[in-house]
């Protein structure tokens, strides 16, 4: 084949193909260009003009997509919706079903929890400050309600750890001791929640006595210092620290326990759950994610061991070893006390006084024990590391991030589904000015955007459902049964779904919105201008009209 | 007064090429060849002529295998809108060059 024939092929080929996407209106005008085309002289001549026919008609069949009022949008040979056709009963069949099946996932629990869950992402998109309020909990409010009406000190408790609302919080716990101070723990789950507030020391000194043995309120009171100080610029050095600071430590280094309140604060979410019939799970798990001890514990007892293994070297240093072996023990108890909770600080501090327990041991020539607390040293040091490398993979958040990602992606493609359908079928119902199914017959571009919008309703429904319904089992099985395992990942869960899709952290939340809104409000701007074109350009198609009449 | 389509400078020089000769038919090709135009600027604007009934169609039969052609000529109110048309460049031309002092 020579290449002047190809060319010549080629141009026929593209001049056809534009023919059968042209409007109605411009098939007569495509097929006059192709009648020309026969008398171009030379291949690439005539090809060049295939090319400008061609980009004329499919220039056409755009704008009447756009605008189908002024021109039909496809030819009604080509039309894959015409009218009375297999296709298109097939499709508005097929469109029918799927918004029927999408509408029928509603009529589960489960479903229409995991659609509240999707819609979480869209809470910072709301709200000026999205730090703000980080679960949201619709139902809080009717449960507060009917908490003042029964006075009812556990649901009272329930809504003070998880209400958003500071003041109300704090309220809301002395409220439900005050009714039942077998809760008086409340006071240290909300405290260490909010830190700072009037009432801490009063509510420090009812813990201590509430829990005599528990380190808990120490540890709030030495936080309420630390943040008293802070606002009065003193200094951090732990030799300068004030007295009551580090007397609070001491007393906290000298409990034997600590106790966070995670079992009573679990027992206290089901019963309330179970109570009030409440199947919200950012109420069921969101403590999980809250500091169990004040925030600035790590910090405080790290400090704080510094002194004391600073102390006891001083001791040590002047042969008093019996005094510097009580100041190392005491900063190896709190920190297996502490556990996980005194972080990598108290981590180091362990490893440096079981160094410092060996290097006593080896003075007083008890070789054996040196040796032991070289092996606890290196342990403790090894359990940091690995601490460290879990925090930096954090592989057993993976999972739950991606079903995150999957709920909020399909809980947007659902909302947005949505809206097409409910366009569509409004702008069918005015267009025929009628709710009588029999006369309302929608066009292809309608048809094809329903079936379009209901297909993926269909699948993000799917999806959705699939995705959260491993969550809501966990959910369900700690309410009824108090099994506790994979809380952890429905709140890791929860986490992520509160953060909008696009947001790559929590912390850059705040430009994402400012971003979103900027895109909302061009597409805003963007649609008034085509209903302005659109609304100039109709009184044109009409004049012609006239003109042809 | 009808409404008359927007008179882009290449519509001019169709209407000139149409007014040269009011009551002969043109086929598209030709009038492409003498005024310069690509297919996909001159049909758009034969294509608006036609909308505004400024311009006439009809399709020709040719021999065996060909596609039929399409082919132009302006109505009696085509010819009087080029015509007047024409009548407002000449006058404009005129008057450019008697302000340019006869350059042009």
């Amino acid at each position: 084949m020579s290449s002047g024939s190809f060319a010549r092929r080629l141009a026929t080929f593209l001049l056809t193909r534009a023919i059968s996407f042209a409007p109605a209106d411009t098939i007569e005008w495509g097929n006059a260009v192709l009648g020309e085309l026969y008398q171009v002289e030379g291949d690439w001549s005539a090809l060049f003009w295939a090319i400008g026919g061609a980009s004329m008609l499919l220039k056409h069949a755009l704008v009447a997509s756009v605008f189908p009022g002024r021109n039909h949008p496809f030819s009604s040979s080509s039309n894959l919706f015409r009218k009375g056709g297999t296709v298109r009963k097939t499709v508005t069949y097929a469109t029918t079903a799927c918004i029927i099946a999408s509408l029928l996932f509603l009529l589960a629990p489960v479903f229409r929890v995991a659609v509240h869950v999707s819609l979480a992402q869209w809470y910072p998109l709301w709200h000026v400050n999205p730090f703000d309020r980080l679960e949201p909990a619709p139902q809080l409010e009717a449960l507060k309600r009917q908490a003042i009406q029964k006075r009812d000190g556990e649901a009272f408790a329930f809504v003070a750890v998880h209400t958003p609302d500071k003041s109300e919080s704090v309220q809301l716990a002395e409220e439900a001791v005050r009714l039942n101070p077998g809760l008086t723990w409340v006071y240290g789950v909300v405290a260490v929640r909010w830190s700072f507030f009037p009432q801490v020391e009063r509510w420090t000194s009812a813990l201590q006595t509430f829990d005599p043995e528990n380190a808990l309120p120490h540890l709030i009171a030495a936080e309420r210092i630390d943040i008293e100080q802070e606002h009065r610029k003193t200094s951090r050095n732990a030799r300068d620290e004030s007295a009551e600071w580090k007397n609070a430590m001491a007393a906290a280094f000298q409990s034997p326990k600590l106790e966070t309140y995670s079992k009573q604060l679990e027992d206290l979410n089901r019963t309330v759950l179970l109570r009030y019939q409440i199947n919200d799970p950012f109420l069921i798990s969101t403590d999980q994610l809250y500091w169990r001890v004040p925030s600035y514990t790590a910090s405080d007892s790290s400090r704080y061991s510094e002194l004391l293994l600073g102390d006891g070297k001083s001791r040590e240093d002047q042969g008093d070893r019996s005094s510097a072996f009580e100041h190392y023990s005491t900063v190896v108890r709190f920190a297996q006390t502490l556990g996980e909770n005194g972080g990598f600080p108290m981590a180091k501090r362990l490893r440096d006084a079981f160094q410092r327990l060996g290097s006593l041991s080896e003075k007083e020539g008890n070789r054996q024990q040196a040796e032991l607390y070289s092996i606890l040293a290196e342990t403790a040091d090894s359990a940091r590391k690995e601490q460290t490398l879990a925090l930096r993979s954090g592989l057993h958040a993976e999972v739950s991030r991606w079903n995150a990602l999957l709920a909020r992606a399909s809980g947007i493609a659902l909302l947005l589904s949505a809206t097409v359908v409910l366009l569509c079928v409004v702008s069918l119902v005015v267009r025929h000015r009628s709710l009588r199914i029999a006369t309302l017959q929608p066009s292809g571009m309608t048809l094809a955007f329903s079936f379009a919008g209901g297909v993926t309703a269909l699948f993000s429904s799917i999806l959705l459902y699939i995705s959260y319904r491993p969550y809501q089992e966990i959910a369900q099985r700690f309410i009824h049964t108090g099994d506790n395992t994979g809380l952890a990942d429905l709140s890791r869960f929860l986490f992520y779904t509160q953060t909008p899709l696009g947001a790559v952290k929590y912390h850059s939340v705040e430009r994402f919105s400012f971003y979103f809104w900027c895109v909302v409000a061009g597409l805003c701007a963007l649609i008034l201008m085509l209903s302005i074109l659109r609304f100039l350009l109709r009184p044109n198609a009409r004049a012609a009209n006239r003109l042809a009449g | 007064m009808a409404k008359t389509p927007r008179m882009s400078p290449q519509t001019l020089v169709v209407l000139e090429r149409f007014i040269e000769q009011p009551r002969v038919w043109r086929y598209g090709y030709d009038l492409s060849r003498e005024t310069g135009l690509k297919s996909g600027t001159l049909y758009p604007i034969l294509m608006r002529l036609a909308r505004f009934h400024l311009l006439e169609t009809k399709w020709v039969s040719t021999t065996d295998g060909v596609p039929p052609r399409h082919t132009y000529r302006l109505t009696p109110s085509g010819a009087e809108l080029a015509r007047s048309q024409s009548a407002t460049r000449s006058v404009a031309r005129i008057r450019r060059v008697a302000l340019s002092g006869g350059k042009a």
